[in-house]
């Protein structure tokens, strides 16, 4: 009798966990899982009444039932915990993506400045020859006629005066017209080896569609024991296409400045028609883009240098100029406008 | 310089030389060839043609009807102008020529068809205006190409000679370097001259310094007429418009020589005697191009007893010169002194081709070969030339020099190795003599190069030059290694520019000049004082050296305004100028502006609307003070400047240092610029900034015990500034202090007029224990204590 009353309370419990296994796989939501808890564990469930009346039975049959519940109810919340957790997952998922957000409104932008390109230029062309071992030196905007002419081969009444018009401030003080004035500034100062470069700003008395009274340059210097034309062609070359690109190509045309010999224009081939000729280039598929010589002994007498013993190239090239060929500007007056829309553009 | 392909192949002898060729050889030694012009291409389909028939057009007044022989067959032309008779030979166009871009075809004029045109020569594009068609005279050949007839077949390069050649500013010279580079004999030789043994004509050079040589030649019986076609041709295609054929004579010799000639009537000189002298204070002479020009001393004139008769080198007078009735001719071949031409025809204002080449220095064994050339090239038109000898005064001067050139030099100067038979095979393709002696080789440079040939290195160059400079090989210089780079300044500026450029500011760059008026505007004050004035500006804009970045800078705002670009963060890194204390150069230094207007923010979805303020622009100090200056602190004292707000104005200073000032533009000056919006502008001495930052860095253990903050609000009178309210809480608090935030303002009803409220968060930190709270308690209670006692603060509940 008292084996039956056992077998029957087992029975029913395992029915009653036939039942919640049913419910809880038929459970959808979160809110399911809580009803199949209050009903299947809650006071009115057949495990608690069981657990209730368990005082009532006999005292052989007490730990068998009590031991078979509470496996049944540790069974069954652990289903329950499981579940809940995948369906908790599954509804907050749901929830993230009911969200609606749209991607594309517009960020919020820390602002941008932007460097002025003919700075850009100069810090790109002084990095190029500070890692060949250059140094980068400087000397004043307003100059003597000595150091911008006299000390570089260029005595009054010297024709190549004429090719630069100068703004004057005294008879003998004036805007300097090129960066070179430097070179004979710096070799007071040095004993070679010199490695220069000169970025700055200089001046000419000239002012229309093609020139601005002011514009920028780099003149570069170096003297050394044993410098030739073919170390002055290997760094320029080499200069010219870190500027330009490997695939220009660079030619050495004769030219004449006062402070150099054999003096030299620089061109590289033209990247817009390949060397076939066009506008840009006049026809001629080249585009010169700086001027460069051997020193001219005389410059050495006037920094107490052995014309025997160090020999030397220098060089000068127009930033503004390199601007234009390389980003296509073709108005020079651009550069000093400083209209935002065109700063903002480098 | 202009010059024709024809005119080198006739003085090279040459036929086979080819215009592209020409102008790649040229550029690539030296004289560079800018522009290659075709200008027979004009004339294609524009033929010689001979009027055989006209009569009336049946049904238009103005109109002829023209039979045309054409060579080939004949042609219907309608006509319009009335200049021509039957027997005519003129510039006849058939269909498919193209006259000022407009392409001649068939066509029908009220009713008659015309087969082609007869054209003016403004039509050819001749001359700038005619009236009716070019007749051309009997020695053109009917079907001759009307370009090849008129000597127009030809290919002009207009080159640019360097200023070290004057030698290259002629055919001659050019020539001489086609031959060089071609390895075509060619030589000059002198062809012998008769002088003069009579005193026909007297020559007193005052100053051989002025004049070195004076040669002469008078040609009689001169009948006035034009010279021939092709010369004609040749000169207007070298941009120089043909007169008679005397003037054209000189002006044909000079190019093609290089030595400027002067035709004076001598019939019109006051007497047969040449003097050349320095002009006299207050003479004037009347020049050909009919002005009056005033003389000064130091100009060379040419005179005879009555006065000058010709500014010499520049500019020939009108009183004597060649007209239609000019019999006899004085020939003049002159060498003057170059810079004195230069600054004569500098201060006159006057350049001529003559003068062009005088500035640059010419051989002066030239005038006896100019005038040679002349009287053959007379002959051989005219068929007559009755001269006297060559009259000819010069002071001798050494002509030639001596140069030893060694070849280990030239090798050592360019890199590879030439032989020294090389060497002397260029120099004599340029008609420089060499021998080799030894292990040198001796020079002599011939007065045609004396002047650029000095040294050894200019030897060196021509060598080069001829060799070509793209055959000789690239390589690198044989350094020892060297570090190179930027000093501390040089990084320190490149630091700023992308700091600045990294926080939203655009970098201008203006010119360095700036205007009286706009000085006057911005009431510059004690900057004006000491300003860089050049002599020459190129107008009132560009007179003085800038003493400040603001005037530019300020105008970059109102120009983009133009454009509707109203928001701007500038800066800029440039110099500003005054005159020095000692020497003669100026002061420059390096200053920094930053500007800004307009914006911080515009309106977006997810943000307000609004605009830089004065703490915008004193927020980038303070950043750029940290950055560089991390231990001091930036502090603004009021200070009031004429182009500021009087309360928005004051000076920049880090730890003792004033480094610049900052403030708001004045309304005033805002309103004189016409700029509706507020800018704020600071600038700083950027020289004293970088040269103060301390570049060695120190490691601080980074603090490992946790802060507290603690707020305060107090109490002040609305006067006491910020940094005052600061002070006194750093001195009234212990080491445990690490920060002071002020983090809310108010003024304002809520509180009693003339006080202020002040809201801080204070940190506090131990480096060694993580402190309690009552040690942070007793922390303020002192700081408050202090702002009460110093400042008469309270505390705000
Ligand atoms: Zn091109």
């Amino acid at each position: 009798m008292q084996e039956n009353k056992a077998e029957e309370i087992l029975k029913s419990l395992e029915e009653e966990y036939k039942d919640f296994s049913e419910s809880l796989k038929e459970a959808e939501n979160t809110k399911d899982v809580e009803n199949i808890k209050v009903r299947f564990l809650g006071k009115k469930s057949l495990v608690s009444s069981t657990l209730k009346n368990i005082g009532k039975l006999s005292s052989e049959l007490k730990p068998v039932v009590g031991k078979n519940t509470n496996v049944y109810i540790k069974k069954m919340e652990e289903e329950l915990a499981r579940k809940e957790s995948r369906l908790k997952s599954i509804e907050f998922d749901k929830k993230l993506r009911e969200e609606i957000v749209d991607l594309n409104l517009p960020g919020r932008k820390p602002k941008a400045g932007s460097k002025n390109i003919i700075s850009s230029v100069i810090e790109e062309i002084e990095d190029i020859f500070a890692g060949m071992g250059f140094d980068i030196a400087q000397g004043p905007e307003v100059e003597t006629d000595y150091y911008n002419f006299e000390a570089l081969n260029t005595p009054q009444d010297h024709p190549a005066r004429s090719l630069h018009d100068t703004f004057f401030i005294s008879d003998d003080v004036l805007l300097r017209t090129h960066t070179s004035p430097v070179q004979i500034r710096y070799m007071e100062k040095h004993k070679p080896p010199v490695y220069i470069i000169v970025p700055g700003k200089v001046y000419r008395r000239d002012y229309d569609v093609s020139h601005t009274p002011m514009f920028t340059q780099i003149e570069g210097l170096v003297v050394d024991k044993g410098i030739n034309f073919g170390n002055l062609k290997w760094t320029l070359e080499t200069v010219a296409h870190k500027i330009f690109g490997k695939d220009r190509k660079v030619r050495f045309r004769p030219h004449y400045f006062p402070f150099t010999e054999p003096s030299a224009e620089v061109d590289v081939s033209c990247r817009i028609c390949e060397g076939a000729g066009c506008r840009v280039c006049s026809g001629s598929g080249w585009l010169e883009i700086l001027g460069a010589g051997m020193v001219d002994p005389n410059l050495y007498r006037f920094v107490d240098y052995d014309t025997e013993k160090v020999s030397g190239f220098a060089f000068g090239l127009g930033i503004e100029r390199v601007c234009m060929l390389r980003y296509g500007i073709d108005d020079l007056r651009s550069f000093f406008e400083n209209d935002l829309r065109f700063l903002k553009q480098f | 310089m202009r010059l024709t392909l024809n005119w080198l192949k006739e003085i090279l002898g040459r036929n086979d030389l080819g215009a592209l060729d020409i102008a790649d050889i040229l550029t690539m030694s030296g004289t560079e060839v800018k522009k290659v012009e075709y200008p027979a291409e004009r004339f294609k389909n524009i033929i010689v043609g001979r009027i055989i028939e006209c009569s009336p057009h049946p049904d238009a007044d103005k109109l002829t009807l023209c039979r045309v022989d054409a060579k080939e067959r004949e042609l219907d032309i309608v006509c319009g102008a009335a200049n021509f008779r039957k027997g005519d030979k003129v510039a006849l166009a058939l269909p498919g020529a193209k006259l000022k871009n407009t392409v001649i075809g068939t066509s029908r004029i009220r009713g008659r068809v015309s087969e082609g045109m007869m054209c003016s020569e403004e039509e050819l594009g001749l001359s700038d205006e005619s009236e009716g068609i070019m007749i051309l005279d009997d020695r053109f050949v009917v079907g001759d190409g009307f370009a090849g007839a008129m000597g127009l077949d030809d290919v002009v390069f207009e080159l640019e000679v360097t200023p070290n050649r004057p030698d290259c500013l002629s055919v001659m010279g050019i020539a001489r370097e086609i031959a060089a580079l071609k390895g075509i004999g060619l030589r000059f030789d002198d062809p012998g001259y008769s002088i003069a043994e009579d005193k026909g004509l007297d020559i007193l050079i005052k100053d051989f310094g002025l004049c070195p040589r004076y040669s002469a030649k008078i040609f009689s019986n001169i009948r006035g007429q034009q010279s021939p076609v092709w010369m004609q041709a040749r000169l207007k295609l070298c941009d120089i418009r043909p007169k008679d054929l005397i003037v054209d004579l000189t002006n044909y010799v000079m190019l093609e020589t290089g030595q400027p000639l002067h035709a004076f009537d001598y019939d019109l000189l006051a007497s047969p005697k040449i003097i050349v002298r320095a002009a006299k204070e207050g003479e004037r002479i009347r020049t050909i191009d009919d002005n009056i020009r005033e003389l000064a001393p130091g100009m060379i004139v040419i005179a005879d007893e009555s006065g000058p008769v010709a500014l010499a080198g520049i500019m020939g007078g009108k009183d004597t010169e060649i007209n239609d009735a000019t019999k006899n001719v004085l020939l003049e071949a002159a060498n003057f002194n170059g810079p004195s031409i230069m600054r004569a025809s500098k201060s006159l204002g006057l350049r001529s081709e003559a003068s062009n080449r005088f500035e640059k220095k010419i051989d002066p064994h030239l005038t006896l070969f100019a005038i040679k050339r002349f009287e053959d090239l007379l002959a051989k038109i005219t068929g007559h030339a009755e001269s006297s000898g060559i009259y000819d005064s010069f002071s001798p001067v050494e002509r030639e020099r001596a140069l030893t050139l060694r070849p280990q030099k030239v090798n050592q100067i360019l890199g590879d190795p030439l032989s020294g038979q090389k060497i002397m095979e260029i120099l004599n393709g340029l008609q420089i003599p060499s021998k080799k002696e030894g292990d040198n080789i001796q020079v002599k440079v011939p007065s045609f190069r004396y002047e650029d040939l000095e040294r050894e290195i200019d030897l060196i160059e021509e060598i080069a030059r001829i060799y070509g400079y793209n055959r000789f090989s690239s390589n690198p210089p044989k350094v020892n290694q060297r570090a190179g780079g930027y000093t501390p300044y040089q990084k320190a500026v490149r630091d700023l520019r992308f700091c600045l450029s990294g926080i939203g500011l655009s970098e201008v760059i203006n010119y360095s000049f700036i205007s009286r008026a706009t000085l006057d505007r911005f009431m510059l004050g004690d900057r004006t004082k000491e300003l860089v004035r050049i002599i020459n500006p190129i107008n009132e804009d560009f007179e003085f050296l800038r003493p400040s970045l603001l005037p530019a800078m300020a105008q970059n705002v109102k120009d983009n305004i133009k454009y509707r670009i109203e928001d701007l963060p500038l800066f800029e890194i440039s110099k500003v100028f005054k005159k020095a204390k000692k020497g003669k150069l100026a002061q420059e230094t390096n200053m920094l502006g930053v500007l800004l207007t307009g914006r911080r923010q515009k309106k977006g979805w997810n943000s307000e609307e609004s605009f830089y303020d004065f703490y915008d622009l004193k927020g980038i100090l303070e950043y750029l003070s940290q950055r560089y200056y991390p231990q001091q602190k930036l502090l603004i004292t009021h200070k009031e400047f004429g182009f500021f707000h009087p309360a928005f104005s004051g000076t920049a200073r880090i730890g003792d240092i004033d480094i610049g000032i900052i403030g708001k533009i004045h309304p005033h000056l805002s309103e004189k610029l016409e700029i509706a919006q507020d800018i704020y502008y600071s600038e700083i001495n950027l020289d004293l900034f970088i040269d103060n930052i301390k570049t060695e860095k120190h490691f601080k253990p980074v603090p490992v015990y946790p802060s507290i903050e603690m707020d305060i609000a107090i109490m002040v009178d609305e006067k006491i500034g910020s940094h005052e309210i600061e002070q006194v809480i750093w001195d009234a608090g212990s080491a445990m202090l690490k920060g002071v935030r002020l983090f809310d303002l108010y003024k304002g009803e809520q509180i009693e007029k003339g006080q202020k409220s002040m809201a801080y968060s204070l940190t506090f930190r131990g480096d060694d224990r993580t402190l309690k709270d009552r040690e942070v308690e007793v922390e303020i209670e002192r700081i408050i204590s202090s702002l009460s006692k110093n400042l008469n603060a309270r505390l705000r509940q």
